[in-house]
């Protein structure tokens, strides 16, 4: 009664890998804009394929949904193989970035639409649209069309739109993306409060890093076509695989430096250690700028304890952000950027104020310099 | 003493100048309007009433005659119809054909959507004429078409002098415009709604009849209302395909006037014509209206 993950013949349930991408692959003409990609999303979860335009995302997400074919490789949904059917025979939702709402047709009209094409009954897409829109909090523009919409309004008919067809997988192109700032958080909240009241397996495709983080179950971090990481947002932010996972996901600061017999890491004239043993002698090694704490009055850096790393340091700049201010310093011929939350009364800072900045081992990510 | 100041208030002379300015831009198109346009137009409504006097004479007169007449005799009425029927046969081929092409060149992209759309305008470079005699030449009774038709093992029909040749040449020539007409009317069309229906379930054809042609549709009836007035109007490619034995109103109008000379009669037809058109763009904007309302 622990787990309740009790697998029936051809049910899946909660958790079970439901959507499988086996060895996909995308060639236009010679460049190959997807290559081997391997994924398992489980039922249920909402994952998001994070990463910079031109990382392969969209296309990817597209040939979930059969808008692409791929080159090569295989999809499966629930263990039936989908990879030659065609989009309208795959049961999927897709939310478009632009929305692309049917302009001719009124809201309940664009809703019912998917409805209409599996042959419902007038009675049965009436009830189900009056549903969907009541989902979204838009019964009462059932009648408008979608020129008349806010582009937040548009989203949501969109978002009943896909969904209201009960699919076997949403999938999210940059949803977000058209909506102010304000919105944008508004709707991150109730997707993911539909999502996971609908139990719906879910594919969300963004370049912004904090959609990813706050929203999803696990990221795919990907970069020029392949797989960077998979993992939670809490094991992406922390134990990020590579020095581009590091640096996308999240600000980072980064300092070359080099492996000692000991195993610490030389940076100019300190000594550093990590939780993880440096792979190559010259290495690449990362700090978040928050988790730096600044001693302002340490005479030097000796106290150099078993689970901090210190570092003597000369403010060359600062800004402020408003929540944050932002200390640069110069740390042995690098910039360092620190963070610390404001305070009304903030004690002001000069260039050239020499500090010492420390921070857990915990924190120090290294990389290979050539990874 | 105080000196009094003729200067108008900033803001009135500024107004005054752009008005100046905007009549100054229209005038020259008004005028070229107003003598070449209007005044013959209403000249034609004024000698339409006039009475026509054997061998060409026109009699000064306000007599509804030639209007009674054209609406009495069974020769105009079928002339009016098929006139009619004829035209909407040709917008509705034009269409048909045209309208593939015209999908097809709104998907392309780049040099090619560049190329391919030089194709379509191209034949607006050579006269109608030129290409009228291209096609009696291919559609004559011992012509190409008829061979090939013939060695399929079928009798050939009459392509040619006939209702049959005057909407094969028609159809051609006024592709180009049925063309570019969709094409204008086709911004609507976002390939991305396309892929939502896919997505939604519908397959091609009801991807097609669902979504892609309704958002055409102001595409079509402007395409439809540009090519019927034009085949209604249409005079070389009737008379030379028809061979004098299709008789339109255009064809008609010429008869009248040149051979005929009776020149009340032709105004009758013609100011005919201009209620036809008029009654198309009426037509055409209460669909305009269904389609956007």
């Amino acid at each position: 009664m622990m787990h309740q993950t009790i697998k029936r013949d051809g049910v899946e349930t909660i958790g079970d890998p439901y959507l499988c991408l086996e060895g996909m692959n995308k060639k236009y003409g010679l460049v190959e804009v997807i290559s081997n990609l391997n994924l398992a999303v489980r039922k249920g979860e909402l994952i998001a394929l994070l990463g910079p335009s031109g990382c392969g995302k969209t296309t990817t997400l597209r040939m979930i949904a059969g808008l692409i074919a791929p080159t090569a490789g295989r999809i499966t949904v629930g263990g039936r193989d989908v990879t030659q059917i065609a989009p309208h025979g795959r049961d999927m939702g897709l939310v478009f970035q632009s929305y692309a709402l049917f302009p001719h047709m009124t809201v309940a009209k664009n809703v019912a639409f998917g409805l209409e094409m599996r042959g419902l009954s007038r009675a049965d897409i009436a009830n189900k649209v009056a549903k969907a829109l009541g989902m979204v909090q838009l019964e009462h523009l059932a009648e408008r069309k979608p020129r008349e919409l806010s582009g937040g309004q548009q989203q949501r008919v969109a978002l009943a739109r896909a969904l209201v067809i009960e699919p076997s997988i949403l999938l999210l192109d940059e949803p977000l993306s058209n909506l102010d700032a304000k919105l944008r958080d508004e709707m991150r909240t109730q997707i993911r409060d539909i999502q996971q009241q609908l139990g719906i397996t879910t594919v969300f495709v963004t370049h912004d890093q904090v959609e990813a983080l706050s929203m999803c179950d696990r990221i795919v971090v990907m970069k020029g076509g392949l797989i960077e990481q998979v993992g939670t947002p809490h094991e992406i932010y922390e134990r990020p695989a590579t020095p581009f996972v590091a640096s996308f996901v999240g600000r980072t600061n980064r300092v070359k430096g080099k492996r000692t017999a000991d195993g610490c890491i030389r940076i100019g004239s300190s000594m550093i250690r990590s939780a993880r043993p440096a792979v190559q002698d010259d290495v690449m090694v990362m700090v978040r700028p928050h988790r730096i704490h600044i001693d302002w009055n340490a005479a030097s850096t000796e106290q150099q304890g078993e689970t901090a790393n210190r570092m003597a340091a000369v403010l060359s700049r600062i800004t402020f952000v408003g929540d944050v201010i932002q200390y640069h310093f110069d740390v042995g011929g690098s910039e360092f950027i620190v963070e610390e939350s404001t305070k009304k009364s903030q004690v002001s800072r000069d260039q050239g104020d020499k500090a010492v900045l420390s921070w857990s081992v915990e924190d120090t990510l290294v990389f290979g310099a050539d990874q | 003493m105080t000196t009094a100041t003729f200067d108008m208030p900033v803001g009135a002379q500024k107004s005054f100048g752009t008005a100046g300015v905007a009549v100054a831009l229209l005038l020259p198109i008004a005028l070229v309007n107003a003598i070449g346009f209007i005044l013959p137009v209403l000249n034609l409504a004024r000698m339409s009433f006039n009475e026509a006097l054997p061998g060409g004479g026109i009699a000064e007169a306000l007599t509804a005659a030639n209007w009674t007449g054209l609406l009495h005799d069974s020769f105009y009425i079928e002339l009016i119809t098929n006139s009619i029927v004829v035209s909407l046969g040709i917008t509705l081929a034009t269409l048909l054909v045209s309208y593939p092409i015209a999908l097809y060149l709104h998907r392309a992209s780049g040099a090619w959507r560049t190329f391919l759309t030089v194709l379509v305008i191209s034949p607006l470079l050579t006269s109608a004429v030129v290409r009228t005699y291209g096609w009696i030449a291919l559609l004559a009774e011992q012509g190409p078409v008829a061979n090939v038709i013939a060695s399929m093992g079928f009798q050939p029909p009459r392509m040619m002098f006939n209702t049959t040749g005057v909407v094969i040449g028609l159809t051609e020539i006024l592709m180009p415009y049925m063309i570019l007409s969709l094409m204008a009317g086709f911004g609507r069309l976002d390939p991305k709604v396309e892929e939502a229906a896919r997505t939604l379930g519908a397959t091609p054809f009801r991807t097609f009849w669902r979504v892609i042609l309704p958002l055409t549709l102001p595409g079509i009836a402007l395409g439809c209302l540009l090519c019927f007035v034009l085949a209604i109007s249409s005079f070389i490619t009737p008379k030379l395909m028809g061979g004098g034995r299709v008789f339109l109103l255009a064809t008609e109008i010429y008869d009248q006037a040149i051979v005929t000379l009776n020149w009340p009669l032709a105004a009758t037809l013609s100011m005919l014509v201009l209620i036809i058109f008029g009654a198309a763009l009426a037509v055409y904007s209460r669909i305009l209206r269904m389609i956007e309302g």
